[in-house]
């Protein structure tokens, strides 16, 4: 019997690690993680500097570990122990209640907050002269449900920091038309269909809101499945959301151009197929764009310092201003604006960036 | 390479273990393992190799010349110069800097530091082969006279980088000819697949709190405990894992290292935890160390100088800082305070007391150890109990309190024989394929958190 036992003991053992080190010697290395949103390591190049610096040993691991056969059912694996067998409440700092997913902000950076802050003024101060600036804090969607006993932010601390540091823009507060509805379930970013109510928040505060397009002149176009940020960062079996993004006259209308911007249009559906489906949404990362909107109802011109929640709701202020310039100060530091920006006196300048941003916001400069 | 990588799972083992066994007779296989091994040391530390080399070569000539010159002068002196040669290379490498900075904290001055970053295990193959020559100074071991054999015992990947601490003379007999079994083969990766769960699912997961407890902004008294309490069980798992994963890959080759832990948590005095815990180190001070210096059959004035440079000694291998001197300090005064006057009374004591009494110093022991220098020492040991006006609970405490609260129970229930009693008793009853199902299941969900997470060090390789 025992040896039945160390016999089967050894096959099993034996089964595993020759089959797994065939199989990843057998298959095909894949280029990029879908899921993960990122290239995959590929296999090490053998130099005798690469040895000795232990280059070649750390890049070995970084590749088997990322063309491991099954790593994605691995992951998921890892992800199904941790919640229902530990009782884990998070798995890397994801979590999920009510089917909607989140993920952990504990730390509280009040010097990237008040860095944000300055930031701010310092724009302002060195280039909005005669503009008529105001900022907006989105807030994750953590936010709505901070009771609920997960770790989150300190987002009063975030907002008083930022209302004390902030001087020469006006705040519009946004927090009361979003809800954790408004979000997709399985990512950061908000949904553009159900955004129509803070649109009209900021469009009213800079004195546009009735030049904006209606909510029923836009058409909306689904694009599914939409694996969020979250859901695969954490592994888990959640459904997936829809991405819906909103056409109207105004939109199809408009033309886009920057140093990096390769499409002309605001939407660019071939895109959601790619890493990141948002990206449908103005690109993706783009340092600085500019879209000229032939159909808008004014001539005015709105100047937007944001992040990736900004690609979905600047197309909806297409009705509302002739030209728009969308500028992510994460991709172009503001000492170089003047190289591609010229700020017309009198135009609206809105900063919008999220607490996540604001929270680690020296990736600003 | 890390036991616990992918790269040593599924391409360095598999490969050395076939080659391992295709290698007829033991010589061959000895030349396997020293290449195998001295392979795994350059993927980690590609230069210090030369150092590994260097030893084997320093104590092998050293080893012959004492036998040589056995109760002459020049044996003597053979011996010293192999003693210096380890002391000075472990000195030079862990220990100048940690001088360099407290003589320029206590003299004001600005000696610059060297940045030679310490080898990996340096602590650990410099006793190994220093207790090698002793023993061959002594008579107790014959000196090797095949420096390729030699050189396999000093290098042996299994217990090369954290242990544990195996001495020549355990792993004599079996370097010039030892049997491979099939139950030697299947027991060593029973053992080793539970060590890297150990590791892994454990360990690790314990890792992860102690690091959220770190980074975390928001302390409390609660937190604080809850961060003792997981690095106290962390740093069992990972080193016991990591021992386990020794002397079953020791197993899989053929050799039988000896126990480095025998359930030291259950211990009711510290006298028995420090029977229980890192047994071959105890066992390397008490017979290179202690003894020599004539023990307690001495006076008890040197009787209690003997402790203290034991325990002085052991805190310092552990790590060039302070806390880690502390650390071995406090338990060298627990144990006189145990020995002179508390033993007998923690006897009489009902278990659950006496237990209780044996964490609270342990946990509080690690905390210690675990602390940046000891201006962290002050810092965390405050934080137990309150200083600094931090409050009993945080929102962030009784969050974490919940989400590893199954994961610490495991842990706990696992640090104790039970886990291996009922596994004993499901084992052997006939039919049963538990073992087998266990080592896949632990090894694939080993896998599948290692996949998950880069969270992987091993505490004890920079010892």
């Amino acid at each position: 019997m025992k040896k039945a036992k160390y016999i089967v003991t050894l096959a099993v053992f034996a089964l595993l690690i020759f089959g797994f080190a065939a199989a990843q010697l057998i298959l095909p290395d894949k280029d990029k993680s879908f899921t993960e949103r990122r290239e995959l390591a590929q296999a090490p190049s053998v130099t005798a500097k690469a040895l000795f610096n232990r280059e070649f040993s750390d890049d070995l691991e970084e590749y088997l570990l990322d063309q491991f056969p099954l790593r994605e059912d691995f992951r998921l694996v890892n992800s199904a122990f941790r919640l229902y067998a530990l009782r884990q409440k998070d798995t890397n700092g994801i979590w999920i209640r009510d089917g909607v997913v989140y993920k952990n902000e504990t730390a509280t950076n009040e010097n990237q907050i008040a860095y944000a802050a300055k930031l701010y003024n310092s724009v302002i101060e060195t280039y909005l002269d005669g503009c008529n600036v105001y900022y907006t804090v989105v807030p994750d969607k953590s936010y709505f449900v901070r009771d609920s006993g997960y770790p989150h932010i300190d987002y009063d601390r975030l907002f008083d920091i930022m209302k004390r540091g902030v001087d020469g823009a006006e705040y519009i507060d946004i927090l009361d038309t979003l809800s954790v509805d408004k979000y997709y379930r399985t990512d950061t970013h908000w949904k553009q269909p159900d955004i129509f109510d803070t649109v009209k928040r900021l469009g009213d505060a800079m004195g546009v809101g009735e030049y904006l397009t209606p909510e029923g002149d836009y058409t909306a176009h689904t694009l599914t499945p939409f694996h969020g940020v979250y859901i695969q960062q954490a592994a888990l079996p959640v459904s997936s959301d829809d991405l819906v993004y909103l056409t109207s006259e105004q939109t199809d209308s408009a033309v886009v151009s920057g140093p990096m911007y390769k499409y002309d249009t605001v939407y660019t559906p071939g895109l959601f197929d790619g890493m990141d489906g948002y990206d449908v949404f103005l690109g993706g990362t783009q340092p600085i764009i500019e879209i000229e909107c032939p159909n808008a109802r004014t001539d005015r011109e709105l100047y937007i310092f944001r992040d990736s929640f900004g690609s979905s709701i600047v197309p909806l202020f297409t009705g509302a201003y002739s030209k728009i310039t969308v500028i992510d100060l994460r991709y172009v530091a503001s000492a170089y604006l003047s190289n591609y920006v010229t700020f017309t006196p009198g135009s609206d300048v809105l900063f919008l960036n999220s607490t996540l941003v604001l929270n680690t916001a020296m990736i600003m400069r | 390479m890390l036991f616990s990588s992918v790269t040593f799972l599924y391409a360095f083992l598999p490969i050395i273990l076939l080659l391992y066994y295709l290698a007829p007779g033991v010589k061959a296989k000895n030349y396997v393992l020293l290449l195998g091994s001295l392979i795994f040391y350059f993927f980690g530390e590609p230069v210090y190799v030369l150092l590994l080399i260097f030893s084997s070569i320093s104590d092998w000539l050293h080893s012959i010349y004492i036998e040589k010159h056995r109760g002459e002068k020049k044996a003597k002196a053979a011996l010293i110069s192999s003693i210096v040669i380890n002391l000075a290379m472990l000195g030079f490498f862990k220990y100048t800097d940690f001088l360099i900075g407290t003589v320029n904290a206590i003299l004001g001055t600005a000696i610059p530091k060297t940045g030679v970053p310490l080898p990996i295990g340096i602590s650990f193959f410099t006793f190994q082969t220093m207790s090698y020559t002793i023993d061959v100074y002594r008579g107790r071991a014959h000196a090797q006279k095949n420096l390729g054999t030699m050189a396999t015992f000093v290098c042996l990947f299994p217990q090369l980088i954290a242990g544990p601490i195996v001495r020549y003379v355990d792993v004599a007999a079996e370097l010039e000819d030892r049997r491979h079994t099939l139950e030697g083969l299947a027991l060593g990766i029973r053992r080793f697949a539970f060590g890297l769960g150990k590791k892994v699912l454990i360990a690790n997961v314990m890792g992860e709190l102690t690091q959220i407890f770190r980074d975390s902004g928001d302390k409390s008294v609660l937190f604080y405990w809850l961060y003792a309490v997981a690095y106290t069980l962390q740093i069992y798992f990972d080193f016991s894992g990591y021992s386990d994963m020794a002397i079953g890959l020791g197993s899989m080759f053929g050799f039988k290292f000896p126990e480095n832990f025998n359930y030291p948590y259950i211990s009711k005095s510290i006298t028995e935890f420090w029977r229980r815990w890192h047994m071959t180190l105890g066992g390397w001070f008490r017979d290179y160390v202690y003894i020599p210096l004539g023990g307690n059959r001495t006076t008890k004035l040197k009787w209690l100088r003997n402790i203290a440079v034991v325990w002085i000694l052991t805190g310092a291998w552990h790590g060039a800082e302070w806390n880690f001197v502390l650390w071995g300090v406090m338990f060298g005064v627990l144990l006189i305070i145990e020995k002179l006057w508390l033993g007998k009374a923690l006897e009489k004591l009902p278990s659950f007391v006496s237990h209780i009494y044996v964490m609270f110093l342990v946990v509080i022991s690690f905390v210690i150890f675990n602390a940046a220098g000891l201006k962290g020492v002050v810092s965390d040991i405050g934080g137990l109990f309150g200083a600094g006006g931090i409050p009993l609970v945080s929102s962030d405490a009784v969050y974490y309190l919940k989400s590893y609260a199954v994961p610490i129970v495991l842990a706990a229930i696992g640090s104790t024989p039970l886990p291996k009693l009922l596994y004993g008793k499901l084992s052997d009853a006939p039919g049963v394929v538990l073992e087998p199902v266990a080592v896949g299941a632990l090894l694939i969900l080993s896998t599948a958190f290692i996949i998950n997470g880069s969270f992987n060090p091993f505490l004890y390789f920079r010892f």
